[in-house]
């Protein structure tokens, strides 16, 4: 199978060190200076992207979902809560564009267990706040409260989400997606949709 | 008369379990029944090895890190002259929790309730307004309580609160078997501080050991995996199990005590190991600096190195080596258990090595323990709900006559047997049945 558009050789070291960076920032961020936010419209697309992106995995609609994503995204779910190096600490997940895409394959097989059901998901994005970081550029964070469903009881997940969104070609996209769960560092239960 | 009478309530009782054990099969109830469960965290996890921590994670006189020894909290210590202790986590005033950290260095511990304190060997060290304390309570027991027997092997801590074998005993031939493991990188340490994913199931914790080393169920479990594998990337990683995968040469090896291993080397490692792996966040990118940096050969070597070892070797009864990865059991309740994985890295590789092995350690966890896991889950849902089916199956190779002692001694059966299963009940009953020691 084609690799659709992948570019699968951006995990390296420098990789690593940038996001690194970029999520130190966040963590220090203080107030958002009307200079430091995005103009409205902007604004408003970036908002409106983050409410699509949440109500796709909501739908199960993974490859729809996929496609909010640039060619060299990433899925960051990290297991600590210190903001610990990716380069020598593991994570849930931390999945570049192919890996994301080999998990959705995955789950559509039919054949991926722990989704079987799949977990049923109501995610609510709160508290967002837009750091623009340059023109084709924009950092979004936001709280979140995710529920979820399985047949044998389900569980409330909250946290906050960093996000690296880039416009490309006129159409803003996710470059970065990172979940900051609450409780990372403790033992969790079935995580095998995206959350 | 009152000292004597406490001492008897933590004696063992006297169990026999021979109406929960048939040929090749186990009774439901060793999952499912409360009071086994607590026997087993008594006596089990109370006179034999176990595993509780490795020394890359308290490496300097004064660190610590609390785990468990089956509900016993415990701290795991190194102290000033370098020696290891391992201490029930609990004050010896009034039985708060002393030390409510994960991890860290200390001088001393100090109980937050009314700051009694203790050395890293368990010591009692002070109690504040020492006048009220008199000759009544002199024999009381002050210092921490704490398992008898600490060992390391090659870095890997283990406690036994009551056991007569020595830790290399009791390995047995495991112990070779984690030399193997260990020495695939000839001038590098082992360091096991980069994280751990913890998973929580609600399954007893035999549940998951039933599964260590048990190659039947990989191409069913697991076909999500293989079929996402064959069509995007063809005939790579762990593809091979298909077809009659016991005529493969693939094994499951019997090492003494419990202890098993499930070896997949002759086929993931025939040629390069790293080549023939399922692709990972970097790969490209990675190999091709260490290609520039230093040639391709000894590129190719250090990433085989550093590629899933091919063995499960699992050290009964609460740890698993998988991969790269340390698992360990900690069981919580008859039906609820956390495996957690965790992570390791090495000394004198260069850094785009070691951020490789953490990539790869999300890969088996992402793509293949989740679906275990509802698995597991599933077994114990039907465990409890039908009392009316009893039996559980684990009598596969039996009559096979396909078993046979391997050149390095050890009894080995086809992939797909159950002799892991058999070969740790075995070791089970041996402990839960006797009435040897018999003190906490």
């Amino acid at each position: 199978m084609e690799i659709t558009g992948a570019q699968p050789g951006y995990f390296d070291l420098e990789y690593y060190r940038r996001i690194q960076r970029i999520v130190g920032s966040w963590m220090e961020l203080d107030e958002i200076s009307s200079d430091d936010q995005p103009p409205a419209e902007v604004a408003e697309e970036c908002r409106a992207l983050l409410l699509h992106e949440a109500r796709l995995i909501d739908r199960h609609q993974l490859d729809d979902w996929l496609d909010l994503f640039t060619d060299d995204a990433a899925y960051w779910l990290p297991a600590d809560a210190s903001q610990l190096d990716p380069a020598s600490t593991v994570s849930w997940e931390f999945n570049d564009r192919r890996r994301m895409e080999e998990r959705v394959e995955r789950i559509l097989t039919g054949k991926a267990y722990s989704q079987i059901p799949p977990t049923r998901t109501t995610h609510c994005y709160t508290n967002i706040e837009l750091l623009a970081v340059s023109e084709n550029e924009v950092h979004a964070l936001c709280n979140f409260i995710l529920n979820t469903h399985r047949p044998k009881g389900g569980r409330l997940l909250s946290g906050w989400n960093g996000f690296i969104l880039r416009c490309e070609e006129g159409r803003w996209l996710i470059e970065l997606k990172r979940v900051n769960l609450l409780d990372a560092d403790a033992p969790q239960g079935n995580l095998s949709f995206f959350l | 008369m009152l000292k004597e009478a406490a001492k008897n309530s933590v004696t063992y009782a006297e169990h026999v379990y021979d109406d929960y054990f048939g040929e090749g099969r186990v009774h439901r109830a060793l999952y499912t029944d409360a009071e086994i469960f607590k026997h087993e965290m008594l006596r089990l996890f109370g006179s034999t090895w176990i595993y509780v921590a490795h020394e890359s994670e308290i490496p300097d006189a004064g660190d610590f890190v609390t785990r468990r020894m089956g509900l016993r909290s415990v701290i795991v210590t190194r102290d000033l002259d370098g020696d290891l202790h391992v201490l029930f986590n609990r004050c010896s005033h009034r039985g708060a929790t002393l030390c409510r950290e994960e991890s860290g260095n200390a001088k001393v511990f100090t109980c937050p309730y009314h700051a009694w304190s203790f050395g890293h060997d368990g010591g009692c060290r002070g109690r504040p307004l020492p006048k009220g304390f008199g000759a009544s309570t002199d024999d009381f027991p002050y210092d921490l309580s704490k398992a008898d027997h600490v060992e390391s092997y090659r870095g890997f801590i283990f406690a036994a609160i009551d056991t007569k074998l020595s830790l290399k005993e009791h390995l047995g031939g495991a112990a070779e078997k984690l030399d193997e493991w260990l020495d695939r990188n000839p001038g590098s340490d082992l360091v096991v501080q980069n994280g751990s994913m913890p998973f929580e199931m609600r399954t007893n914790w035999k549940c998951v050991y039933d599964n260590a080393a048990d190659g039947y169920h990989v191409p069913f479990s697991h076909e999500s995996l293989l079929r996402m594998l064959s069509a995007r990337y063809g005939n790579v990683d762990i593809a091979y199990y298909e077809g009659d995968f016991d005529a493969l040469p693939l094994l499951v090896k019997d090492l003494g005590n419990g202890h098993t291993m499930l070896d997949q080397r002759p086929l993931m490692h025939a040629d390069s190991a790293w080549e023939r792996q399922h692709v990972l966040p970097g790969r490209e990118s990675i190999w091709s600096k260490l290609n520039e940096d230093l040639g391709e050969e000894e590129a190719l070597k250090l990433l085989n190195g550093s590629t899933g070892s091919g063995m499960n070797l699992n050290i009964f009864p609460n740890l698993m080596i998988i991969g790269n990865q340390i698992q360990v059991l900690e069981p919580v309740s008859v039906n609820e258990t956390i495996v957690r994985w965790y992570s390791t890295s090495l000394t004198n590789v260069p850094p785009e090595i070691n951020a490789v092995r953490m990539r790869m350690q999300e890969d088996f966890p992402s793509f293949g323990e989740v679906d275990d896991t509802a698995n597991f889950e599933a077994c114990q849902i039907g465990l409890e709900e039908i009392p009316e089916a009893e039996w559980v199956h684990i009598g596969r190779h039996m009559d096979s006559r396909l078993g046979e002692t391997d050149t390095d001694g050890f009894w080995k059966e086809p992939v797909s047997t159950d002799l892991h299963a058999r070969a740790y009940w075995q070791a089970w009953r041996t402990i839960m049945e006797s009435n040897e020691g018999g003190k906490a």
